[in-house]
This record gives structure tokens, C-alpha cells and sequence, in this order.
């Protein structure tokens, strides 16, 4: 693996180690397709995948519902009229 | 009387209060100390206005000030070491253990995660050290880029990248546990042998 930039196919192993950068879209196109060629013709890792983009989603979703700023807005209101 | 400074700062700010204070609330754990700590940040900004540069990231630029402020406020609570094992640390580490649990079929991963309470989600983040929470926090729930990031928090994009990783590992496992003491994973689910 010395040469991992040149190779041809990305193995389970390759798939491991870029996974991350993978479910943020922070590789490169030619690695990106590399990943994608895996994961056309490798389930398990494809069902990988699919299940760390799922819980990212979910982290996304459970974790950003809108809070209240009442709050936050009277002060806010209040401090700016102050402080000038 | 409200100046110009005035509206134009509650213009800027008012689309990014909801997630500030959901922010605050993730790392400080308690509803009146966000607030204090989102105070502080709108107090800085707003005094620190004319530093923001006009049609920038006023997005990025007011999330590094509630950062700084975090961590100016909770600098000796931070500085305790914080104690993570780093056993367990395998990518896909969910996926695996939900994998060797018997009955659990392809449907059922995907089911698992759609079951999760909002509670066992937020309970997992706020478990984190915070250094770990705080990237997770940025990147997953907030959309920043790892570029935004690394300049919210000051620290190289390796840094980020590291954190971020491992905390989504840390994320994962304390979600299995908390599937393995709330019964989602009950008995029946024994490990295949």
C-alpha cells in the first residue's frame, strides 16, 4: 500500500479508512470515484455506508430541532438599546 | 432610540440566535447558563461589529466568538483531563455490533436508528469531552465545513478531522451502550456465536 494513490481499486480497507471523508464530501474526485467504484460491486460496504450516512442524518435531525429564543431576544433587545 | 448599528445587528443576528443557544445548551448542559453564555457572545459581537468584515461569513464569524467565549468561561473545567478509552475506536463500530447481534436483519439497523429517542441522542452528544462534542456539534448538526470549523475553533484541519472522527466514534459507542441498557437490544439479541 505504499503507493495507495496510484493504485486501481480501493479494498475494504481503503473504504475504512476514507469512510469519514467520504459522508462529508471532503475527497478528492479521483478517490471519490475509487469509492464509489467499491461500493458498486461490495455490498457490505456499501451497507456500511448507507447506515453512517443514516445516523449522521439522525444525529442531524434529533439534535436540530429549533429551540425557543424568547428569551434570548428580549435581552437582546434590551442590551442593544443599552449599550449605546 | 435604535441606531443603525442596533438594526443592522439584530438583522444579522436574528437567523442564527436558535442555533447558538441550541449550541450553548449542548456544551453547557443547563438552560440559564446557555443563555449566559449566549448573552456574553451577542455582547461581544455586537461590540466587536465593526471588526466583521461586510459580506463574509457573519455565520462562521459569530459561532468562533460563542467558542471563545466557551472556552474563556469554562477554562478550568476544561482543563481537567478528560478521561476516554479508546478501546472500541473501530470504524463502522455500530454497524458491526448491531451486525453480530442475531435477528437484527438490514430493515432492522436502519430501524434501530429511527427508534432512537431524541434523549439517547442528545444524552450520547453531551457525554462526549467537549473538545470531541463541540466538533461533532459544528459539523453534524450545524453544517459547518471542516475549512469553517477549523477557523471557529482555532486549531489545524487535521485537528478537526481527528476530533470529528472520533467523536462520531465515541457518539456510536455510547449509543450502543445506551441500546444495550435500555433493552433495544435485549437478550434475545445474543451475539451470534
Amino acid at each position: 500500500m505504499t503507493s495507495k494513490e496510484n493504485h486501481k481499486k480501493y479494498n475494504c480497507d481503503d473504504i475504512e479508512k476514507y469512510a469519514q471523508q467520504y459522508l462529508d464530501d471532503q475527497l478528492d474526485e479521483n478517490k471519490k470515484k475509487l469509492f464509489n467504484e467499491h461500493l458498486e460491486y461490495c455490498l457490505p460496504c456499501d451497507k456500511k455506508m448507507e447506515f453512517e450516512q443514516k445516523l449522521k442524518e439522525i444525529v442531524h435531525k434529533k439534535l436540530s430541532h429549533k429551540e425557543a429564543v424568547d428569551n434570548l431576544k428580549r435581552n437582546l433587545n434590551k442590551f442593544i438599546t443599552d449599550s449605546e | 432610540m435604535i441606531t443603525e448599528k442596533q438594526k443592522e445587528f439584530s438583522k444579522l443576528i436574528d437567523p442564527h440566535l436558535s442555533s447558538l443557544y441550541s449550541t450553548a445548551l449542548r456544551m453547557t448542559h443547563n438552560q440559564s447558563d446557555a443563555e449566559d453564555l449566549v448573552q456574553d457572545t451577542l455582547f461581544k459581537a455586537f461590540r466587536a461589529l465593526d471588526q466583521f468584515q461586510k459580506n463574509t461569513n457573519f455565520r462562521a464569524w459569530v459561532f468562533r466568538i460563542l467558542v471563545n467565549t466557551f472556552i474563556t468561561a469554562y477554562r478550568k473545567a476544561i482543563k481537567q483531563p478528560q478521561k476516554v478509552s479508546y478501546d472500541d475506536m473501530e470504524e463502522f463500530f455500530l454497524y458491526k455490533r448491531l451486525d453480530e447481534t442475531v435477528s437484527l436483519q438490514e430493515t432492522s439497523k436502519e430501524e434501530f436508528l429511527e427508534n432512537l429517542f431524541d434523549d439517547d441522542v442528545k444524552d450520547a452528544l453531551e457525554s462526549l469531552p467537549y473538545q470531541f462534542r463541540l466538533v461533532v456539534l459544528l459539523c453534524d448538526v450545524e453544517g459547518f465545513s471542516y475549512n469553517e470549523i477549523a477557523n471557529i475553533i482555532d486549531a489545524p484541519l487535521g485537528t478537526v478531522m481527528s476530533r470529528l472522527y472520533r467523536g462520531r466514534k465515541l457518539l456510536q459507542r455510547q449509543l450502543w451502550n445506551y441500546a444495550k441498557t435500555r433493552g433495544y437490544i435485549t437478550d434475545d439479541f445474543k451475539r451470534k456465536s
